[in-house]
């Protein structure tokens, strides 16, 4: 019998202990916070474009800087009736990135003559100039490598070839046949420090387009470039 | 009549004065000092982000907030996690706060300073809510604002906030005042006490990518001695 109280009161302590626990209070709490920052690359325009040397023609679809890059330019009259020296089309780039980046392109060339002396891919000269890291925000310590020789108007990047006569832009990447696949411009580390996107600062280069005008095939030609940056 | 008493074993009565200590104690320390969710907690702005906690009062306080992306991939202009804490005490109290886990080497990583930290809407829980009037609640400076509606670009771009976690140095007090609670209930109740807003926010930038995470404990302990 006495067991038997023993019990009893041992049940009832039990079930007290757990009624107390159950309604208990607590003098601390907890909160627990987790954050996710993934890799972030983004090209856009950097500004109007600017067109020189062009006989006709003209800027149909210009750039608006940190709008999406989506120029249509006309180079006009590109055979011996237009005099310059150089059909030049300037487009600004604006690259940003909170990680290394490259920035690579792909271009394709479509004449319509049928000869070896139509427009190609190899007269179409190209090069990115300056890398501009300023304003606020910017990563301006990041060394960037441009795989391009730069302006392809530069008298090192081309020249008369002496047998043929047709003008060649021979330096590294110095014409579009080089990017015929995709095929890296510039590369370089993190462009942006942490600033919110509403900062419109970031790393600007001005992608070179330029073609001699020459005795081309009469015909027409387009070209179209697309660039790419990726976070590797 | 002694002849039974006697026969009680030793741990009989070992348990039967226990269990008179364990009534005299809850009868001293009830509703003495408490800390607990204050209803469901909120996020918005997020991108793949949560935040779990009990809608219930009489339930602990253990909230996880997932803030998600907070890389400009996320496009919102700020993601903003709301936390009611319920209090309950019998005397005047202080809140207090710690903050670990949260360290980055990188300076352009996500850092405790980008953690926007506020408390805000201290309002009753409830008809067993405490009015004082001899003393006020106290949100302890820098903490009384709402860290989105105050959040300003510094002048290397990035945001700031007029208080954040990097505001916290070990256990900080973020609250203090009067006692809270009418009744001197050993239970929690859904009406006996004070709730406030802890608020939390990041706002996405071009941060390091990576994951980061820390914990903040509140505590509730005696606070400084003013009348109610």
């Amino acid at each position: 019998m006495p067991r038997k109280i023993t019990n009893s009161l041992l049940l009832t302590i039990a079930l007290a202990l757990s009624a107390i626990t159950c309604f208990g209070q607590s003098t601390t709490g907890t909160v627990s916070v987790s954050a996710t920052v993934s890799k972030f690359v983004e090209i856009n325009s950097g500004g109007a474009v600017t067109l020189t040397g062009n006989s006709g023609g003209g800027v149909t679809t210009d750039g608006v800087a940190n709008s999406p890059l989506a120029v249509a330019i006309n180079l006009g009259e590109l055979g011996p009736g237009n005099t310059n020296n150089f059909v030049t089309a300037q487009v600004p780039l604006k690259l940003r990135s909170n990680a290394a980046y490259v920035l690579s392109m792909t271009a394709t060339v479509t004449s319509s003559g049928t000869t070896a002396n139509r427009i190609g891919a190899a007269d179409v000269g190209f090069g990115l100039g300056t890398v501009s890291r300023t304003g606020a925000g910017v990563n301006t310590a990041g060394a960037d490598t441009n795989a391009t020789s730069g302006d392809p108007t530069l008298a090192a990047n081309g020249s008369v070839n002496g047998t043929s006569g047709r003008y060649e832009f021979t330096a590294v990447r110095s014409n579009l046949s080089a990017f015929t696949s995709a095929t890296t411009a510039l590369s370089g580390p993190f462009i942006m420090n942490a600033v919110p996107r509403s900062n419109g600062n970031g790393l600007t280069v001005p992608a070179f387009f330029a073609i001699k005008p020459q005795f081309f095939e009469n015909g027409t030609t387009t070209i179209s470039v697309t660039f790419t940056v990726t976070a590797p | 009549m002694m002849r039974p008493i006697v026969r009680l074993s030793h741990l009989t009565c070992s348990l039967l004065a226990m269990v008179t200590l364990l009534a005299i104690a809850e009868s001293v320390s009830a509703q003495a000092l408490d800390i607990s969710s204050g209803g469901q907690p909120t996020i918005t702005g997020a991108v793949n982000g949560s935040v779990t906690g009990s809608a219930s009062v009489l339930n602990d306080l253990i909230v996880t907030v997932n803030f998600g992306e907070v890389s400009p991939l996320n496009t919102n202009p700020i993601v903003k996690v709301v936390v009611p804490i319920a209090l309950r005490s019998n005397q005047p109290y202080q809140v207090s706060v710690s903050v670990s886990g949260i360290s980055n080497a990188n300076g352009e990583g996500l850092q405790a300073s980008d953690v926007g930290f506020g408390l805000q809407n201290l309002r009753l829980l409830g008809g067993a809510g405490q009015t004082c009037n001899q003393s006020t609640h106290l949100i302890r400076s820098p903490f009384n604002n709402d860290p989105a509606a105050s959040a300003t670009v510094g002048t290397n771009g990035r945001v700031a906030y007029p208080s954040s976690l990097a505001n916290f140095s070990g256990s900080t007090i973020i609250l203090s005042g009067p006692e809270l609670s009418k009744n001197n209930s050993s239970k929690r109740q859904q009406s006996d006490g004070w709730i406030f807003d802890a608020i939390l926010t990041i706002t996405p930038q071009f941060f390091t990518a990576g994951t980061s995470s820390a914990t903040l404990i509140f505590t509730i302990a005696p606070g400084p001695n003013v009348p109610c």
